[in-house]
């Protein structure tokens, strides 16, 4: 009965645990976003100072590039429309865990089908607004079909749409590849032609003539475009049986099916959709900014866009805000030369900021551990 | 639910990962060369660069597609900024923005720097082109100068390139002679792609080799890029498997050269006159840039407000292009044979003294690589012939256009479509 | 090295996890060689606190004393180093490997190269001496789950354990099965091995308990010898209040058919035959058992009526309408509820929220919003008066379901389903996992129904429940149908035999090869 001490045969040591998080505190979700970026700007100012630089300079000019004017902000919006778009066309895949990863090859595919349009399959002279439509429905579409593909392999047949929708995206560019370098090539470069000025999304520098202060913000109408898909996603969510029926899926297939939805139905249906809206962005990209089809058009905006869709718990208000502070991160880092420097630095915020997220939900104890 | 949540970290590390190396597609994380070594350009925060004009001096600003290590095409333009700076002293501050993709980031890059208020922007890439040409008609205060295009408005905006095509003719006739001198009769040809610029300095090669080595052909590999370290070795393998003895390359990196040592052949670099440090045993020649005679008159020209938006297109005569061995104060690489050695300084002199050029060696009667007759015997091609030009504003167009292979190239070789 | 006669003495244990106080301050003391039986309702703390015992939670405060000495577990490893073990509800076992293997596997001292005679060999010694009879060769997928359970029971007595933790291990036992594994408890506390048995049943905790520890929300209520106790007296004691057994059920009004299975055949997950020309039917006002043990096809009957398992022969016939493909959303159509056995894994969406997971099946009905708009404020009324006519606890309606209690949680399931006023209601293990009180009043909310004229087909594995509500009683062996018997006329022991087969139990273990 009597309680005894532990023998000395027991040796203690102190040792370091890591133990998951059974509930993740409020606080700390509240705050997960913040501490991140602030320690991915630690971080990053560690290895600025290593390459002998100011983090303090740096930073403040990087965010004056990108948000500290009004051609700032039209360069961030820029960078950040096919962000969003396609960052919606992700987060509505991945409501339902599907992850289609291959919004990349959806763009692509998308630019490619508008610039077919803009160029060679209606005629140069169509009306802007008719010529637009059918771009944006081409782009659409474009992009749908791409996605659908993974679709239907995983309805059907339940093949692991990771895989494919990533393959697909190779697929998608060297397609792209061949048409600028072939049939669609100006002179042999990798480019197409210059559409013509009716199949330009409008832009605001384009009414610089009776307004003169819009001058050089070459910010074009995609960001209209991506804002309402936005809105217009956070009603469908909150406020449709479609949405509500996406939703039970994601969380778990085996109760929709239960409650009676047509699983496969869905599955290609969201994939379309998905697919759709980053073949969009594919297509505001080529008819708003670049104006033809060329190599890397898209510095990888499909795949930044899934990770701005996951940093934004899918939520699509959240999801134009975060793809304005990456469109912000990808114009403020022009500023910092050399060019190595601005890449790592990137890197380094999408590392911590990704890897991080799984880390918080992990906490670290000192105990002692017992060994005999 | 646990492992839905894995695969979707699972999936997210996917994803950084390829984008990790979207974002990084250039090789250009290394520290630049030594010699790059920049007199400080201010505001330089440590070996972190801010580009930003300085008050009171003549900004000018430089937009390369690759990074200033490359040990080529932008190492050579680097160069020339420092020659410049240094040419012309106080007077002017330069920067520099390293690795600016083509396309629609170039635009915004491009007008950032007009509207941080640099005097002018030199932009030394094709695809910067158009980007340039847009951003020049909303700054016409500020000069753009764009390198390897063929546009240009009269004004503020000028496009700029030379006649490397007469330094590729000599570097044909050394590469023939080395092969000829070996008992072989293969050269190879690394082109990036099939524009007429290439075309127009491969076809100068196979011209000048066939001077020195009557009977020898030349094989192509077209690798689609300018700059990629692998597929540029890769495409030097191939050429070697098939039977090279000089590997002659139109990329911008000194993979070739290096290769060629690795084989124990021989390997003619591009672009910047340190392009054969790599291997100099190895190595014939390199026929190189020099920029920055070309940039200080242009920035001159500026100053003294006489600067005209003009297609500029310099030949030996002016002093930008190099022939590494043969220039003055300089003796040829050991791997050149010395009987080709007389007749190439000879020719080389005649350039340099403006009695040849271009035109010269585009002069009938040329056959194609099939033995068609291209140009007839007394005809001289006209610069638009040389530039492949065709329905460009303010141009003529080419009456027989840079779209063939010179004799001499391997019969079976076609331009890619 | 000591003469303590405990060989467990937990004092003062605290643990808490957010927002749960799951043990406060528990004294528990368990003699060697003693059977002691850890009663509570679900939500009581046993399995924290015998988590607590086996090395995998670390306690708040409290210390832990095994044969009088002070341990501090931080892992199950330290646990079995001191000769604690633990059988888990769910078997820790990997199928496609033999049960030697298992055994074997993760044993520190095995080393690299593997003796499959030793091995064998060890496990026949320890499989003889406590009458576990099982092939150590069979591979773990082809053994029963009662066989199962033996190969984790000689698993931690392989690895010395003196102090056996076993968390409601009858559960998927049947009655046979039970009673075998009860000999092999008794056979070892005769060796002196220490057994630590979780339940909520009583029947059984008083059959083969020397004493019984009784936990009521994380506290010790009492612990008393097993000796001279009632039912009602532990009841009491768990529930804290006074318990009614018999349910008051009235007399059973049939009228039409409403449920008719014509020779039925259905495949399982692994494309194997699971139903076999299974029919019965299923009157208005009356509700029908099917027992059987776990895993002779009860899920794919429910699954096959409720349209989520398409039918490989023969046809369903739901109030006159037959159907030889029925979809999910034809049989909810047609009026066919299901209150699904895994209620975590089909009933719900655990993320979403109690009205979001009350409104699953009725969400696509025009006043849940017209066309394809869904009216949050419908939702959230029904949510409200959903919550409330079937005093469902849950902190808002707003809350995710998987933070409410398990009887919480069957009793949104079962007002969602009840609330559609099904013709037809497939109720599979309902009270399974629920306390005394929970299991109350679902089975009231049951006859509840059967009154109101809804045809109940009642599956489940607890043999006292099917006799306890249903009106006619057929038991289910690998998926077909052994026997129809009207509850009043049957018998708990021809049930029991008829669900193993019809054979007597020591010859269905023999010869039992469901490969």
């Amino acid at each position: 009965m009597t309680s005894q001490t532990t023998t000395l045969t027991q040796q203690r040591r102190i040792g370091l645990r890591i133990e998951r998080r059974l509930e993740q505190p409020l606080w700390l979700r509240v705050l997960t976003p913040f501490i991140l970026i602030a320690a991915a700007l630690l971080i990053g100012a560690l290895l600025l100072s290593l390459v002998g630089a100011n983090p303090w300079v740096v930073y403040n000019k990087m965010a004056s590039i990108a948000f500290g004017s009004a051609h700032g902000w039209s360069d961030t919006t820029i960078k950040a429309t096919p962000l969003i778009l396609a960052g919606l066309g992700v987060s509505i895949a991945f409501r339902m865990r599907l992850w289609n990863i291959g919004a990349e090859g959806q763009l692509f595919i998308g630019a490619w089908v508008a610039t077919g349009f803009a160029l060679f399959w209606l005629p140069r002279d169509t009306p802007q607004a008719i010529m637009l439509l059918v771009m944006a429905i081409g782009g659409f579409v474009g992009g749908a079909l791409w996605a659908f593909v993974p679709g239907v392999l995983k309805a059907k047949l339940n093949i692991n749409e990771i895989i494919t929708s990533l393959m697909l995206t190779y697929v998608a560019i060297l397609w792209n590849n061949y048409w600028i370098y072939g049939p669609w090539s100006d002179r042999g470069f990798g480019l197409t032609p210059q559409f013509p000025r009716n199949a330009w999304l409008p832009r605001f520098t384009d009414y610089s003539g009776d307004f003169p202060f819009l001058r050089g913000i070459t910010a074009h109408a995609g960001i209209f475009l991506a804002l309402a898909v936005a809105i217009l996603l956070w009603f469908v969510w909150k406020r449709t049986k479609w949405g509500y029926e996406v939703k039970v899926i994601g969380d778990n297939p085996r109760a929709g099916q239960y409650a009676g939805m047509y699983l496969a139905r869905k599955i290609m249906a969201v994939m379309l959709l998905s697919g759709g809206l980053a073949g969009l962005a594919g297509m505001a990209e080529v008819s708003g900014v670049v104006h033809r089809l060329q190599e890397r058009f898209s510095p990888g905006y499909g795949f930044t866009a899934i990770i701005v869709a996951w940093l934004a718990k899918l939520n699509p208000l959240a999801i134009v805000l975060v793809a304005y502070l990456f469109g912000g991160l990808l114009v403020g880092s022009d500023a910092i030369q050399p060019a190595g420097i601005a890449k790592m630095l990137q890197g380094v915020v999408l590392f911590v900021v990704v890897g991080g997220e799984l880390l918080l939900q992990y906490r670290i104890k000192v105990g002692r551990s017992a060994s005999s | 639910m646990r492992t839905q949540k894995w695969s979707a970290v699972g999936v997210l590390l996917i994803v950084a990962l390829v984008f990790g190396a979207c974002v990084a597609p250039q090789p250009g994380m290394q520290p630049a060369a030594p010699q790059a070594e920049a007199p400080a350009p201010a505001p330089a925060v440590g070996g972190v660069q801010i580009p930003e004009p300085v008050d009171g001096k003549f900004n000018v600003a430089f937009v390369y597609v690759g990074p200033i290590g490359d040990g080529g095409w932008t190492y050579a333009h680097n160069e020339g900024r420092l020659y410049l700076e240094e040419a012309l002293g106080d007077v002017v501050h330069t920067a520099y923005l390293e690795s600016v993709p083509e396309g629609a980031d170039a635009e915004r890059v491009i007008r950032n720097l007009a509207r941080a208020g640099f005097d002018a922007i030199f932009t030394t890439s094709f695809g910067f082109m158009d980007p340039t040409a847009t951003v020049a008609e909303e700054f016409p205060d500020v000069y753009f100068v764009h390198i390897s295009g063929f546009k240009r408005n009269d004004t503020n905006f000028a496009n700029l390139f030379g006649a490397m095509e007469s330094m590729k003719y000599l570097v044909g006739m050394i590469a023939g002679a080395r092969a000829q001198a070996d008992g072989g009769n293969r050269i190879g040809y690394i082109a990036p792609f099939p524009i007429p610029e290439v075309i127009r300095h491969l076809n100068a090669t196979a011209m000048g080799m066939r001077q020195t080595c009557p009977d020898c052909l030349m094989d192509v590999r077209w690798i689609f890029t300018w700059f990629d370290p692998d597929k540029e070795r890769q495409a030097a393998e191939s050429l070697f498997d098939a039977g090279a003895d000089v590997v002659i390359t139109g990329a911008d990196t000194p993979g070739p050269v290096q290769v060629a040592g690795e084989r124990g052949k021989w390997g003619v670099g591009y672009d910047s006159r340190n392009a054969c440090d790599v291997d100099p045993e190895h190595c014939l020649t390199v026929p190189y840039w020099e920029w920055g005679p070309e940039y200080t008159r242009l920035v001159q020209s500026m100053l003294d407000g006489t600067f005209v938006g003009a297609d500029i297109y310099f030949d030996v005569d002016s002093g930008s292009l190099g022939l590494l061995g043969f220039m003055e104060g300089q003796t040829p690489l050991p791997g050149v044979p010395a009987e080709v050695i007389p007749s190439v300084e000879e020719l080389l002199a005649k350039m340099l003294s403006g009695e040849i050029n271009r035109f010269t060696i585009f002069t009938g009667p040329i056959r194609d690589n099939k033995g068609n007759e291209i140009v007839p015997a007394g005809v001289t091609l006209t610069q638009s012939d040389l530039e492949g030009l065709q329905g460009i504003p303010g141009r003529e167009d080419c009456t027989i256009c840079m779209n063939w292979l010179a004799e001499g190239i391997v019969p079976d070789a076609e331009i890619p479509q | 090295m000591t003469t303590s006669p405990y060989a467990v003495e937990m004092r003062g244990i605290t643990k808490r996890f957010p927002g749960v106080l799951a043990n406060d301050r528990v004294d528990f003391q368990v003699r060697k060689g003693e059977i002691h039986a850890l009663l509570g309702e679900n939500g009581a703390g046993k399995s924290t606190l015998m988590n607590i015992l086996s090395g995998l939670y670390r306690p708040d405060e409290g210390e832990i004393a095994i044969h009088g000495q002070v341990v501090e577990f931080h892992s199950p490893r330290d646990a079995i180093r001191h000769g604690v073990g633990m059988v888990h509800q769910h078997f820790m076992l990997t199928p496609s490997q033999s049960v030697a293997e298992n055994v074997f596997l993760g044993a520190r001292e095995i080393g690299f190269v593997l003796n499959p005679q030793r091995m064998a060999a060890e496990v026949r010694r320890i499989a003889e001496q406590y009458r576990l009879p099982v092939d150590p060769n069979a591979k773990i997928w082809q053994l029963s789950v009662g066989e199962q359970q033996r190969v984790e029971i000689i698993k931690i007595l392989y690895r010395g354990a003196e102090i056996l933790i076993l968390d409601e291990p009858t559960a998927v036992l049947t009655p046979q099965e039970a009673e075998n594994l009860f000999v092999t408890l008794r056979s070892m506390a005769a060796d002196n091995k220490t057994i630590i048995f979780i339940s909520h049943k009583l029947e059984e905790v008083l059959s083969i308990a020397d004493r019984i520890t009784v936990l009521r929300s994380g506290r010790v209520a009492a612990t008393l010898p097993a000796q001279g106790v009632t039912k009602t007296e532990l009841a009491n004691l768990m529930v804290g209040r006074q318990v009614l057994f018999q349910l008051e059920k009235p007399p059973v009004q049939r009228g039409e058919v409403r449920l008719r299975l014509d020779k039925v055949c259905a495949l399982d997950d692994k494309q194997l035959p699971a139903l076999c020309e299974v029919s019965l039917t299923v009157h208005s006002g009356e509700i029908v058992g099917v027992a059987g043990v776990a895993g002779n096809g009860q899920r794919e009957l429910a699954e096959a009526i409720c349209g989520l398992r398409p039918l490989t022969a023969g046809a369903i016939e739901v109030a006159g309408e037959r159907m030889t493909r029925p979809t999910a959303r034809r049989m909810i159509d047609a009026g066919v509820a299901y209150v699904p056995e895994d209620r975590n894994a089909t009933g719900s969406a655990p993320n979403l929220s109690v009205a979001e997971n009350l409104i699953l099946k009725s969400y696509r009905r025009a006043e849940m919003g017209a066309g394809p708009f869904l009216d949050l404020s419908a939702m959230e009324r029904i949510a409200a008066s959903l919550v409330k006519s079937f005093n469902i606890l849950t902190p808002s309606i707003k809350t995710p379901v998987r933070k409410l209690s398990g009887g919480n949680l069957q009793k949104v399931l079962l007002a969602r389903e009840i609330s559609s006023q099904p013709k037809v209601l497939i109720a599979a293990s309902p009270t399974r996992g629920l306390d005394i009180g929970a299991t109350e009043s679902v089975r009231s909310l049951l006859l509840q129904e059967r009154s109101q004229g809804a045809a109940i087909l009642l599956i489940s594995e607890d043999l006292d429940e099917i006799f306890a509500i249903s009106d006619r009683i057929v038991v289910l062996y690998e998926g077909r149908i052994m026997g129809e018997f009207e509850t009043a006329d049957a018998d708990l022991t021809e049930v029991g035999l008829l669900m193993a087969g019809g054979r007597t139990p020591s010859e269905s273990f023999a010869t039992q090869d469901k490969g």
